[in-house]
């Protein structure tokens, strides 16, 4: 492979602001194949023709299609899809390549984002609370840790994409993606024992008298949701939960 | 140990059948069952990186599957078998009697393709193998993950999406 084609500083940014839409128009038919045509298409724009050259458009169609990935890790593959592109790669070589990248870049962003960062994060945020951080401190802890690992994420994606273009296995062989999830999930391990008992503490402190009615209830729902996870829609079981909350709050 | 799932999936190796699958079940391995990616080495490398380390990969053809599958059956971890086809599962059920129940995990969308769950679209090629498959006595059913309901053949085929 040839060294890749410098793309101009705007069609980086560009093609980076717009991953953070990829999920914009998600459906169940082509999961976040627009997003992913919509966040390649600054880079398209560089093909033979320019925008209203015949490469343009049978690029954005042909990435318009189903596709579905982790949506943090989607950067890797626009990075390798833009550049097979401006390679003038085989159509045929590209369409596999995409069907082929999908799962991989969907199983490993589960085990580090979806089962290692995130949980690891909400620990994070409840040992704060645990410590005596204010509202806006936990929040702050939560938000800023979770997306300092978010943005690098799909920083480094669509450089490494970009970089490896259809050789991309190499970049999903980063450590960071290989052994990060069983160093995550260690740490998660140690945040989450260590936060527990100081946010009892901190809540039997706040509320003396209620503890075991809110624990009690906490448990509950906690079964409930395991038990209706797998069988519902994640917005359904938010409606219900800040009715419940609403109901809570009035009759207290 | 025996392979516990035999699942249609036409992403393959993905985040429900590694996460979603292989931590509950502790899975060793997975046999991927596709006969392009049998012999394509790059893809191969690439269904490698979505699995952690310490879970195998094996890539077969069909006719590969059914010559190895005894053997797969008597590793010590418990596998998965993953097949991206209705029509390479049917396959392997006609040569391998020991497969009696078929998990439909996922089949996108595509031109042909009719929608029966959210995660479920066929044509009718596609229902004609799953009630082949059916025929021979292989309960066949969908979900995708561990914790969803099975939705049996029979009520699959009757749903039009959702």
């Amino acid at each position: 492979m040839t060294a890749a084609p410098t793309l101009p500083v705007g069609t980086w940014l560009r093609v980076f602001v717009r991953l953070f839409a990829v999920q914009g128009s998600y459906n169940y038919e082509t999961m976040i194949g627009n997003g992913i045509a919509f966040a390649a298409e600054p880079a398209f724009r560089l093909l033979p023709g320019g925008r209203d050259g015949a490469a343009y458009h049978a690029a954005m169609a042909r990435h318009s299609r189903y596709f579905n990935a982790h949506p943090y890790l989607a950067a890797l593959a626009v990075g390798a899809l833009v550049r097979a592109e401006l390679d003038g790669e085989a159509v045929e070589r590209v369409e596999r390549f995409r069907t082929a990248c999908c799962g991989p870049l969907g199983a490993a962003g589960d085990r580090l984002v979806w089962a290692g960062w995130l949980p690891f994060c909400s620990a994070l945020a409840l040992l704060a609370y645990g410590l005596g951080a204010s509202a806006a401190g936990v929040l702050v802890t939560f938000v800023g840790t979770y997306n300092v690992a978010h943005v690098a994420l799909r920083a480094w994606g669509l450089r490494a994409g970009y970089r490896e273009g259809l050789k991309v296995a190499v970049a999903l062989g980063s450590p960071v993606l290989r052994t990060g999830p069983l160093h995550v999930a260690r740490a998660l391990a140690v945040v989450a024992g260590a936060a527990l008992p100081l946010v009892l503490l901190r809540v039997r402190a706040a509320h003396p008298m209620s503890i075991g009615v809110e624990l009690g209830l906490a448990a509950l729902l906690a079964m409930a949701l395991a038990r209706w996870q797998a069988r519902t829609d994640g917005w359904r079981v938010g409606v219900v939960l800040l009715l419940l909350f609403f109901i809570y709050s009035v009759v207290r | 140990m025996p392979i516990e799932v035999y699942r249609i999936d036409d992403r393959l190796v993905h985040g429900q059948v590694v996460v979603g699958w292989g931590q509950p079940l502790a899975l060793g391995f997975i046999v991927l069952v596709d006969d392009q990616v049998a012999e394509s080495a790059w893809e191969q490398d690439l269904y490698r990186m979505g699995v952690p380390p310490e879970m195998a990969v094996h890539f077969e053809s069909v006719a590969g599957a059914l010559s190895r599958l005894p053997a797969y059956r008597l590793l010590p971890d418990p596998g998965l078998l993953l097949a991206g086809s209705t029509a390479a599962m049917r396959a392997l059920v006609e040569g391998d009697p020991d497969i009696r129940h078929v998990n439909v995990g996922g089949l996108h969308h595509r031109a042909g393709r009719s929608p029966r769950l959210r995660f479920v679209f066929l044509d009718a090629a596609e229902e004609a193998d799953l009630r082949a498959m059916r025929a021979r006595g292989v309960e066949v059913s969908a979900q995708d993950v561990p914790g969803a309901v099975p939705v049996p053949l029979d009520d699959l085929l009757t749903r039009s999406g959702g």
